[in-house]
């Protein structure tokens, strides 16, 4: 009895096989769809900009410019017009909203190099950064208070007062220099630069008298 | 395994032996299904066997079915699965030359090894003609190579291509599949049948 009607399933073996298929591929189309991350997951994200790592102080961008450190790569996400009026030496300029351009992708996708992103503020860098980041992309860090961190760190240093601790002078001193380096120039350097542009002509005509009293020998 | 492999949880120098090991469960199979048998292989052109057009059929629904549902429980990534690059004049002349390969030994290149091992005859021929194809080949290369690596589209699949949904694409084949398993059973009830 069991025989016969395991036969007459089993003949039925291959219609039945062909239903499980047709149910299992059905299956794939009425599931629900659902958004798939791209990228890290959404909690590695999240972490990634609670924290303040991707920072980078205008001191330490200085300090690496003047010793001309080849291992970073600044890029300014600022638009066209502004990189053209004004921008940190050897910036590259990739524009928000092209930052994901193919021509731009062997400069971010790559782990040669740190990129340090940079804007006005860090607004913008932030969200450059956000968008690489969430694509892994490895070496990422933001310049803390962009490009007016920037100015009033290194390019117009805060004096300060006079109750201030040593630390403070030295700080003071080293970025005041920083900024003599980018370009800047102080009152009170300039008029050293005239002091030393006088004291040629001097010698130049001391030269002269005595080339005159060696020709009257 | 190319995850175990990549995660250096198994060595790459164990490749070849994986391969080894990979190939004589492959060869097993062929061979205890009747795939070392030419009239075997050759029935589905004639219409008196359809194993072959079954056992592909299968093999690529199960597979596509399995994989996407990986896909969908996030254990595969199907985006970053390997795409064979297609060269189309390539595909369409080696195709033209396998085909009639197929039609007229009875074998295919994996299948013809099978039979070489359990001593065939018709296999050692097939094999041998494979072989004087491949010295041709590689003496003409110079003068194969501009449709060998030329019209290259890229890893490209239908359903990139087409924009086709890509589950809409497997129910569809999947019916397709069946289809053709009824008629091919339909075919081979009408034709006379072949002892072999």
């Amino acid at each position: 009895m069991d025989k016969k009607r395991f036969a007459k399933i089993s003949s039925f073996r291959y219609a039945i096989m062909a239903v499980v298929l047709i149910l299992l591929a059905g299956g794939l189309v009425i599931l629900p769809k659902y958004e798939k991350n791209e990228g890290i997951s959404a909690d590695q994200l999240l972490s990634n900009i609670i924290s303040l790592e991707r920072y980078v102080s205008a001191d330490d961008i200085s300090n690496k410019l003047i010793t001309q450190d080849p291992s970073f790569i600044l890029i300014d996400v600022r638009d066209k017009e502004s990189y053209g009026k004004y921008t940190l030496p050897n910036a590259i300029n990739i524009p928000l909203k092209n930052l994901l351009d193919k021509e731009f992708e062997a400069y971010l996708n790559q782990d040669q190099y740190d990129v340090v992103f940079f804007s006005n503020d860090n607004f913008y860098a932030d969200q450059a950064w956000a968008i690489c980041n969430r694509l892994s992309y490895a070496n990422l860090h933001v310049l803390k208070g962009g490009l007016n961190g920037w100015f009033t760190t290194i390019i117009n240093p805060e004096k300060p007062s006079e109750n201030m601790p040593a630390s403070a002078f030295e700080l003071y001193n080293t970025r005041k220099a920083a900024s003599m380096f980018f370009g800047v120039v102080y009152p009170d350097q300039a008029k050293i630069n005239t002091v030393v542009k006088r004291a040629p002509k001097k010698i130049i005509t001391v030269k002269k008298k005595k080339r005159v009293a060696e020709g009257g020998c | 395994m190319e995850f175990l492999i990549a995660n250096t949880i198994i060595p790459t120098h164990w490749d070849s032996i994986i391969a080894i090991c990979i190939g004589i469960a492959f060869g097993f199979v062929l061979e205890s299904s009747g795939f070392s048998s030419s009239r075997k292989m050759a029935g589905v052109f004639y219409g008196y066997d359809f194993a072959v057009l079954k056992v592909f059929f299968t093999a690529a629904v199960v597979a596509v079915i399995g994989i996407y549902y990986l896909d969908y429980l996030g254990y595969v990534d199907v985006g970053e699965l390997y795409i064979h690059p297609t060269y189309v004049w390539g595909a369409i002349i080696g195709g033209a030359i396998m085909g009639v390969g197929f039609i007229a030994g009875g074998f295919c290149p994996g299948t013809s090894l099978c039979g070489v091992a359990i001593g065939k005859i018709d296999a050692w021929v097939y094999v041998l003609g494979m072989f004087i194809g491949i010295f041709i080949f590689s003496e003409l290369y110079s003068f194969f190579e501009p449709i060998y690596t030329g019209y290259f589209l890229g890893n490209i699949t239908l359903i990139d291509s087409f924009g086709w949904n890509p589950y809409w694409t497997i129910f569809i084949f999947s019916l397709i599949a069946i289809v053709a398993f009824v008629v091919a059973d339909f075919v081979r009830k009408k034709i006379k049948k072949v002892f072999y």
